[in-house]
């Protein structure tokens, strides 16, 4: 989605609010929402939402509201909660609980465990090591993790990485897209012209879709 | 190098304050924090008390488990682990080896795994090669090894500039990076998350490994600034 969110590359989006060091979160709230975040089935869909907050909504909001918004939006998405019982602020006492609560020991393993990637491990790849490569100007309505910087700009293969789920396809009839993803080097000067120095690069992993032979 | 802490407080209120009027004034039927009659409220403390009774209420939350994590973000993870990882690195060639070959396996070695380090690419910073990692779609970060990110790192300002203008983004952090130097930027937008090996600093030869992991910061090992030497107290 061609939204605020994709803002790599943009200039004038004010200052960095550097400070040297600050706690995990700056108020006990921030740290329900991550949490909540985490326990709960939402991830289908997440980031797509926090994507379609306003351009102005979301350059206003800290890092936390743009969540808690998200929260808000998919436990009704997901069926977990009705917009009544957000209204009233008490459960229906008719609804039926769409899962079960994740216990403390579960949140934690989950937070160690070892995601099994490469399960399949035998899709072709459509690209090499040392191949030039384009990104494809692409201009999906929805969630994609293609930065719009990379459209129509010629880099190179590093690497192959290996086999991911498709992001683009999260929320749609063929959620689980497996393909391969590329760990591509630009030039600065390819993406950002005789300003950048001829020295520097942008490295970034790219499923194949995003890509096209140059 | 660190703006003032009033300044940015300052500023956090401030977007707060406009957020909550936005979301009121996007929410239908919904008024100012102070109104008794508002349905949903607009004050972000309140409005997750709200939700977080509601999900408890229906059995879809275990306030437990949302205590274990938030103590684990604040207390068990952080750049200390990340510290640890590198002053290994730098008194271990062996491991330095394998960190860069498979971060995941390498790190895994020392205890340190999970959500947001399944995937862990270790990048070396020479004094030919610098490196500067971001996220400009959202904000992929090392949780194992970093913890959560900083709000710099999460700001709109960073994650835009520093894919264009990594040199001048580190410049008004400190950090001056000659134009004879090759700097790689990373953008973590995939599955992959990095992390930086900063080049261990003159005058440390005879330290210990707890001396040496004492010296790294959070802001060298995502590429924003180098190792003080212990010596001349601050970066070269």
């Amino acid at each position: 989605m061609n939204s605020i969110h994709d803002m790599g590359g943009m200039q004038g989006l004010g200052e960095l609010d550097y400070q040297e060091s600050e706690p995990m979160f700056h108020e006990p709230w921030e740290g329900r929402v991550h949490a909540m975040a985490m326990v709960l089935p939402l991830f289908r869909g997440f980031r797509t939402e926090i994507e379609s907050i306003p351009a102005a909504e979301y350059l206003r909001m800290s890092y936390y509201e743009r969540w808690l918004t998200t929260l808000y939006a998919q436990v009704v998405k997901h069926g977990l909660v009705t917009t009544e019982e957000i209204e009233s602020g008490r459960a229906d006492p008719d609804s039926a609980k769409a899962t079960s609560a994740v216990t403390p020991e579960a949140a934690l393993a989950r937070l160690r465990r070892i995601r099994q990637s490469d399960e399949a491990t035998d899709i072709p790849a459509k690209f090499s090591v040392g191949q030039r490569v384009r990104g494809r100007n692409i201009n999906p309505t929805w969630h994609t993790r293609m930065p719009r910087y990379t459209r129509g700009k010629i880099g190179f293969v590093e690497r192959d990485r290996g086999v991911a789920y498709l992001p683009d396809n999260e929320t749609s009839a063929d959620p689980r897209k497996l393909q391969h993803v590329y760990l591509i080097r630009f030039t600065a000067r390819e993406l950002w012209g005789e300003q950048a120095s001829p020295r520097d690069s942008l490295y970034i992993d790219m499923w194949e879709d995003y890509l096209e032979p140059a | 190098m660190s703006q003032s802490k009033t300044g940015s407080l300052d500023r956090r209120g401030f977007i707060k304050g406009a957020a909550a009027g936005a979301v009121a004034a996007s929410t239908p039927g919904t008024v100012h924090a102070q109104d008794d009659h508002q349905d949903i409220p607009s004050d972000p403390a309140l409005r997750v008390k709200a939700l977080e009774s509601l999900l408890v209420e229906k059995g879809l939350v275990d306030p437990a488990a949302l205590d274990a994590l938030v103590d684990t973000f604040e207390n068990r993870v952080g750049p200390r682990n990340g510290a640890e990882v590198v002053a290994r690195a730098w008194l271990d060639p062996a491991f330095k080896q394998r960190l860069l070959d498979d971060g995941t396996a390498a790190i895994a070695e020392l205890g340190f795994s999970g959500w947001q380090g399944e995937k862990l690419t270790v990048v070396e910073n020479t004094p030919d090669v610098h490196n500067v990692i971001v996220c400009t779609l959202c904000s992929c970060y090392p949780w194992p090894l970093l913890g959560l990110p900083p709000t710099w790192y999460k700001s709109a300002a960073y994650r835009s500039r520093a894919v264009i203008d990594p040199r001048g983004v580190v410049r008004e952090l400190g950090l001056e990076l000659p134009d004879d130097i090759e700097v790689r930027v990373w953008d973590s937008t995939a599955d992959s998350r990095y992390f930086v090996l900063p080049e261990r600093p003159a005058g440390t030869e005879s330290m210990s490994e707890d001396e040496l992991a004492a010296l790294v910061t959070r802001d060298a090992m995502v590429g924003v600034a180098k190792v003080a030497s212990p010596a001349v107290g601050v970066g070269a």
